[in-house]
This record gives structure tokens, C-alpha cells and sequence, in this order.
């Protein structure tokens, strides 16, 4: 036992002290709070993009009304023709040159949107709704409803998503919450899983190329080996994950209060606050933009305790589950270009699962391909993760953390069959077959 | 110390070990020769438990091999390596202390030998930085720090530039001096008649040949002697005592290899040849280790 701390200590604390370790560590929380802060402050700042101004040239006589402006679209009715601007679009000052020739109502064509730059898909299908709602409009009143009439058509739906407890109590819960968690953690968990299963491969591969393996085993059992890297590393990544969570949640507290100021943050802190007093009841104008806050919201309603207990079970889980099969291959072969041929049997099925979660089980957290992928240990790490946000019956839970701790003493246990073999056999290219043989070896 | 006992050890369709057995004398260098491949280093990782024979069983000083008795062998690997970007002080304390030494303890012994093997500046250098041959001195200093009752060195000079081969054999001599037993697994036959009390040979998974290598040299004479002498001689007036071998001549002095016939000493050589001629040298040559494992060797083949 003490000799597994030993090479625990050792695996670990060589690859802390390495600087690319170091550095990884310290920049991808800023470049993540970076993100963050940038969408923060445009979201509250309310900058999506830049507004473009546009000189539109009308010759519709049908159309009775002007194109209303919007806060990144300025309409400007201009008297010019079409061949007048054109020539002229450099020095007008005008962003695009929207051109309604003289369609029927019925049957708009030939309309253009003409600039010295092409257009981006966001800004021509924007502007083609603002025409379809002002013919839309048109041809309402034509049909005899008032303005008036026509204002109060306007509605904005959010739709408030509630999850009914097993006591029969509403939670809060939202979609976007949901979504982004689901999101988050999924990805999260496989780089984890690839990243650190791939530097136990890495250094078992060392130890071989280096020839310290059989000094090593002289002292220790394979088994013994195999483990305290497993282990070393896996406690290198949690160290990593744990600084992450802290330094991007201190950067980007920080980086918050820079760019978005004192107040503002107080603003819509209390934007927030005030909502969640008066849920449920009655609608509130809240300031902002509501359904960003409802996400906030949210965020702070989701089991956040249970999340991450989960996901470090699961990392745990699914990285022992995988790193073990990656010490195997790390041991089969004499250096990394030889891994290839093991590496896809082992990616297929994470990267099957990752694809499968992001795709399907966000959109049917509770369908059978959700609840097969979260079961199964292959997949479950991810797929679990996946559907956590948006509720998982706890005796699926169960189920699935069952499974994946038979999983990984399954796979620690092939493993270290393969691994005991492989680590004593040089230049000898491996083979499934190979492996197989080493795996039914007595001792 | 050490009895190894009709071990087999069976891979897949290969037999490396086919009943072996040896007897290792307490404070002895005991040689372990064979061409490669002939089983050596799976002996060898039976006796460094690194794996387990199919049959047959390995006795260390009087107990059955178990985990107990890792700290009390050292080893020092054919294929040997040490962690790259590891410190040196760092990776020899780490072997140290996997061998069960209290960091004080491994400090102490680090600092010992480093100072004797004038490693004393390397500590803090990280193995990328040392060449072949210092990183063989850590290996070795690795191998010997726990103070093992019983040190296995396979192939201990390969890659050693003379001057160190030098330092380390006399390292070796020192601590066999003080009671440890080495096992010396190697194919250079001359550092084994410089260092081995006792030898096997193991050729094709079987024990071919063992004993002292004093006995075995004797045991292989075959009755050759190198003879110097002055004058002229016809030797073919002497058949019936011996036939020759090989002749030189050199300024006036002839040197022959003679085999004797069988019955014949060196005495009635002698007296047939004192009226005639004037005798400067006589030698009996001895077979060389390498002659024996040729011989040996191609026998069995």
C-alpha cells in the first residue's frame, strides 16, 4: 500500500510541477472568464451587433407604409433611383441599399438588397421579416382591423418550463438552464476522460521506451504500477478542474466588475431578485433582458451539489473505466505511432456517446437511446452528465453508478492482465490476438 | 543462499525454462552464461519475482521466495532505464524509498555514494543531461542503495567506457567482499573468469553445465601445453607422445602448441625433448571460459 502512495506522490507531483502543466492551468480559466466576460457585457450592454443603415429605394406604389427601424436596422427612404445611389454608395454613408421594385402586394419579387459588402444570412433574413410583417400588416388592415387592434396582436411569449417534483411541488426549472449545463459538463467530462486517459498511455509508454519498467517491477507488482499512475494522474486532473472552477470563478468576478461596472451588476442582481419575489403571480416587467435573468435563475435552482458530486463520481468513474484501457494499450506497444490501431476501438465508443448525448438526449432527456447511453459504461460518464440538469430518477442513478463501479473493476482488471505481460515484451508488434493471449497468461 | 529448484516456465508455444536448477553459495559470484535467448533473463525475473514459474520452486535463505525478500534483492536490468525528466537525487531517493529506506536513511546512503562514485555535483541534474555512462552509475548506485543481501546484474559493463567498467567491478569486488552474493548474467566470458567463483551455463531452457569455474577449467583440459624452447628439433620423430598443433618461430626461439598423447605427461614430453633442445617456457593451457561455451554450446546444437 505504501508503495502505490509512493507512485502516486511521484506520478503526481512530476506532472504538477511540469510548466506546460502550470500554464494550461493559469490560461484556460482566463481565456474562458474572457468569453464569459465578453458575453456578459454584451448582453447586458444589449450590443449584439452593429447597426447598419439602409438606404431603401422604393418604387412599390402598393406598399403603404415605411419599413419601421429597429435597433441595428435603419430604414432611410431616399429619392433617389436605384441607379443614382448605386453609384454613390461608397460616399452616401449608407451600410446596404434595399430596393422594392413595383410588385403586387400578392406576389412580392424582385426585391434586392445591394452593398458594397455581402450581406450576412442574419441581417437579409431579418430585413425580409420586416417586410413580411409590414405586408403582413398591410393586408391586415386592408381586411378592416384597427391599429390599435393590430398593436395588441403583438405579444412576446417566454415560456416559463416547470418540473413537478415528486411531492407534487413546482420547481423552477429551465430549458436554457438545462441545455447549458448539459452542455458544459458533457464536454468537460470527455476532454477530461481523452485528456488524462491519454497521459496514462503516455507515460506507461515511457516507462517502456525508457526501460525503467523492469527496474520498477523489480521493487513493485505491475498491478501495483498501473494503479498509482491511474490514480497520480486522475488526482492531477481533479487538482486541474478544481483550479479551473476557481480561478474562472474569480477571474470572471473580477473581469465582470471591470467591464460591466458597480451598478449595472447591482441592477441586475436586483432584476433578479425582484422576479424571484414575486414567483409565482403576476407577469414582471423585469429590466433586461428576461430570459437571460430566467436562466440565471434557474442556474441557481438546479442541484448544484448533486451536479457536482455526480460529475466527479463520474469523472472518477469514467476516467478509471477508461484510463485502464489506455494503460493496456500504453503497455501492448513500443511507442505512440504504434497506438493507432488500439486507439479507435477504445475513442469509438466516448465519441459515440459525446455525439449521441449532445444531439439526442438533450433533446429527449428521457427517452430509451437517454436512459441506455446513461447506463451503460461505455457512455454512461457522459450521457449521465448529460441528462443530469434536467432530472434523472434516482434509482436510474443508481443503476448507473452501479454500473459503472462494476465497469471499471472490470476493465482495471483486464487491463492489468494485458499490462503485466505487455510492459516485459519489447519489439514485438502487438496484436487484439496478442493481447488476448496475454490476458489468459497464468502469472 | 539462493536454491533454485527444477523451475519450468512455460510461455504460449515456447518453453524458456525446462527444469532448472542451481544452488547459489552464500557471498559468491555466481555467473549465469548462455547465448541469447537461452532463458537467462526469465530466470531471472523468477528470481526477482517478477513473474512466477509454472513448476519447481526458488528458496532464499531457507524460506520460500515471497514478497518479504524484494528488500533484500537488488537488481539491475539488461534493458534498463530511469525517468528522463526526473532529477537524479530525486529518482534514486524514489527507487529508495520503493525498496522500503526511510527518506533519512536513503539520504544518507545517496550522499555516501555519490560521494564515492565522485557523483557528489549531480543531484539536482535531470537524467536527459548525463550520458551513457553516468546514467549507468546511477543505475548501479540505484541497484546497490538498499543494501541487498543478493545483487543481480544482467549484462553490468555493457556500455561502460573502460575506466568505469573498472570503478564498478571494483565496487562489485568490494561489496562481494563484504558478504553480498551477486548473480552475474552476461556473454562476456573474459569478465567472467576475472569475477566469477562459480557459473551455469544455461543453453535452449536447460542447464548445461555448472560448477566452480576453477573445476570447470580443469575438468576441460585436454592435456594442451604451449612449449618455448632453442635449437632444432624434429618433431615428428615424437609421435607417439604428443602431436603438434600450432607452430611459431621468432628470432630463434620456436613455440609450439602440443596436445599429448593420452597417458602422457608433461614429464616424458620433457625428457624427450632436454637432450636436444634448450626449454625456455612450459604452459598448460587452460580452456578459456569462451572456449568451454563454444564447445559447449555447439555440442548441445
Amino acid at each position: 500500500m505504501n508503495k502505490i502512495l509512493l507512485i502516486i506522490q511521484r506520478e503526481y507531483l512530476s506532472r504538477v510541477k511540469k510548466k506546460s502543466f502550470i500554464v494550461m492551468t493559469l490560461l484556460t480559466p482566463i481565456i474562458i472568464a474572457g468569453f464569459y466576460g465578453i458575453a456578459i457585457y454584451f448582453s447586458v450592454q444589449g450590443i449584439t451587433g452593429t447597426v447598419n443603415k439602409i438606404a431603401v429605394v422604393n418604387e412599390n406604389k402598393t406598399l403603404t407604409t415605411q419599413l419601421p427601424s429597429t435597433k441595428n436596422r435603419t430604414y432611410v427612404y431616399v429619392p433617389q433611383s436605384l441607379k443614382e445611389i448605386k453609384s454613390s454608395i461608397n460616399k452616401s454613408g449608407y451600410d446596404y441599399i434595399l430596393y422594392l421594385p413595383d410588385f403586387s402586394i400578392d406576389d412580392p419579387k424582385g426585391i434586392q438588397l445591394l452593398g458594397s459588402k455581402q450581406a450576412g444570412l442574419a441581417l437579409s433574413s431579418k430585413i425580409s421579416d420586416d417586410i413580411e410583417e409590414l405586408i403582413r400588416n398591410q393586408k391586415l388592415k386592408a381586411s378592416g382591423i384597427a391599429q390599435k387592434d393590430l398593436d395588441k396582436l403583438k405579444t412576446s411569449v417566454e415560456i416559463d418550463t416547470k418540473k413537478i417534483a415528486d411531492t407534487g411541488k413546482e420547481e423552477d426549472s429551465s430549458a436554457g438552464a438545462s441545455t447549458i449545463i448539459a452542455y458544459v459538463s458533457g464536454i468537460l467530462m470527455f476532454m477530461f476522460i481523452m485528456l488524462y486517459g491519454v497521459q496514462v498511455m503516455r507515460g506507461v509508454i515511457e516507462e517502456k521506451t525508457n526501460r525503467i519498467i523492469e527496474v520498477m517491477i523489480s521493487s513493485v507488482k505491475p498491478f501495483q504500477l498501473m494503479m498509482g499512475k491511474i490514480i497520480g494522474i486522475a488526482l492531477v486532473g481533479l487538482t486541474q478542474f478544481i483550479l479551473w472552477i476557481v480561478l474562472t470563478a474569480s477571474i470572471s468576478t473580477v473581469a465582470m466588475k471591470a467591464f460591466v461596472g458597480d451598478k449595472e451588476m447591482k441592477q441586475s442582481i436586483q432584476a433578479t431578485e425582484v422576479q424571484t419575489k414575486n414567483m409565482p403571480g403576476a407577469k414582471v416587467a423585469a429590466a433586461g433582458n428576461p430570459a437571460f435573468s430566467n436562466i440565471q435563475k434557474s442556474l441557481t435552482n438546479l442541484p448544484v451539489t448533486k451536479i457536482i458530486t455526480v460529475f466527479v463520481f463520474f469523472f472518477i468513474g469514467g476516467y478509471l473505466f477508461y484510463s485502464a484501457l489506455y494503460a493496456a494499450i500504453g503497455s501492448a506497444v513500443d511507442n505512440e505511432t504504434e497506438t493507432q490501431q488500439f486507439m479507435m476501438p477504445v475513442m469509438m465508443p466516448l465519441l459515440f456517446g459525446y455525439i449521441l448525448s449532445l444531439s439526442v438526449v438533450t433533446n429527449d432527456p428521457y427517452g430509451p437511446l437517454a436512459f441506455w447511453l446513461s447506463v451503460i459504461p461505455f457512455t454512461s460518464p457522459i450521457a449521465m452528465m448529460v441528462r443530469l440538469p434536467y432530472g434523472v430518477p434516482d434509482w436510474q442513478l443508481a443503476l448507473s453508478m452501479g454500473l459503472m463501479i462494476i465497469g471499471f473493476i472490470g476493465t482495471v482488471w483486464i487491463a492489468s492482465r494485458i499490462y503485466r505481460v505487455g510492459i516485459l515484451m519489447y519489439g514485438k508488434k502487438a496484436s487484439f490476438k496478442e493481447m488476448i493471449k496475454w490476458f489468459a497468461y497464468k502469472n | 543462499m539462493l536454491s533454485v529448484k527444477n523451475i519450468v516456465k512455460q510461455y504460449a508455444t515456447h518453453r524458456a525454462l525446462d527444469d532448472v536448477s542451481l544452488e547459489i553459495e552464500q557471498g559468491k559470484i555466481f555467473g549465469l552464461l548462455g547465448p541469447n535467448g537461452a532463458g537467462k533473463t526469465s530466470l531471472i525475473r523468477i528470481i526477482t519475482q517478477i513473474t512466477a514459474p509454472d513448476s519447481g520452486e526458488v528458496i532464499f535463505n531457507g524460506q520460500r521466495l515471497n514478497s518479504d525478500h524484494i528488500s533484500q534483492i537488488g537488481y539491475l536490468p539488461e534493458e534498463r532505464g530511469l525517468y528522463k525528466k526526473m532529477e537524479i537525487g530525486e529518482q534514486v531517493m524514489y527507487l529508495a524509498k520503493l525498496k522500503g529506506l526511510s527518506t533519512a536513511e536513503a539520504t544518507k546512503r545517496i550522499k555516501y555514494w555519490f560521494e564515492r562514485l565522485e557523483m557528489g555535483s549531480w543531484w539536482n541534474k535531470k537524467v536527459e543531461d548525463l550520458s551513457k555512462g553516468m546514467q549507468q552509475k546511477v543505475q548501479f548506485v540505484a541497484t546497490v542503495l538498499h543494501q541487498p543481501e543478493l545483487i543481480i546484474l544482467d549484462e553490468p559493463f555493457s556500455g561502460f567506457d573502460p575506466v568505469n567498467a573498472d570503478i564498478i567491478k571494483n565496487e562489485i569486488l568490494e561489496l562481494n567482499k563484504q558478504g553480498c552474493t551477486f548473480i552475474f548474467s552476461t556473454h562476456r566470458m573474459e569478465s567472467v573468469e576475472e569475477l566469477c567463483d562459480q557459473i551455469a551455463l544455461i543453453h535452449k531452457s536447460k542447464k548445461i553445465l555448472d560448477g566452480s569455474v576453477e573445476d570447470i577449467r580443469h575438468q576441460y583440459r585436454n592435456n594442451t601445453f604451449w612449449l618455448e624452447y632453442q635449437g632444432d628439433y624434429n618433431t615428428s620423430q615424437a609421435t607417439e607422445l604428443f602431436h603438434v598443433l600450432q607452430t611459431d618461430e621468432h628470432k630463434g626461439l620456436t613455440r609450439i602448441k602440443v596436445q599429448l598423447q593420452n597417458g602422457t605427461t608433461a614429464n616424458q614430453l620433457l625428457s624427450a625433448l632436454l637432450p636436444h633442445v634448450a626449454i625456455h617456457r612450459l604452459d598448460e593451457v587452460i580452456p578459456t571460459m569462451n572456449d568451454i561455451f563454444i564447445e559447449k554450446v555447439k555440442q548441445t546444437n
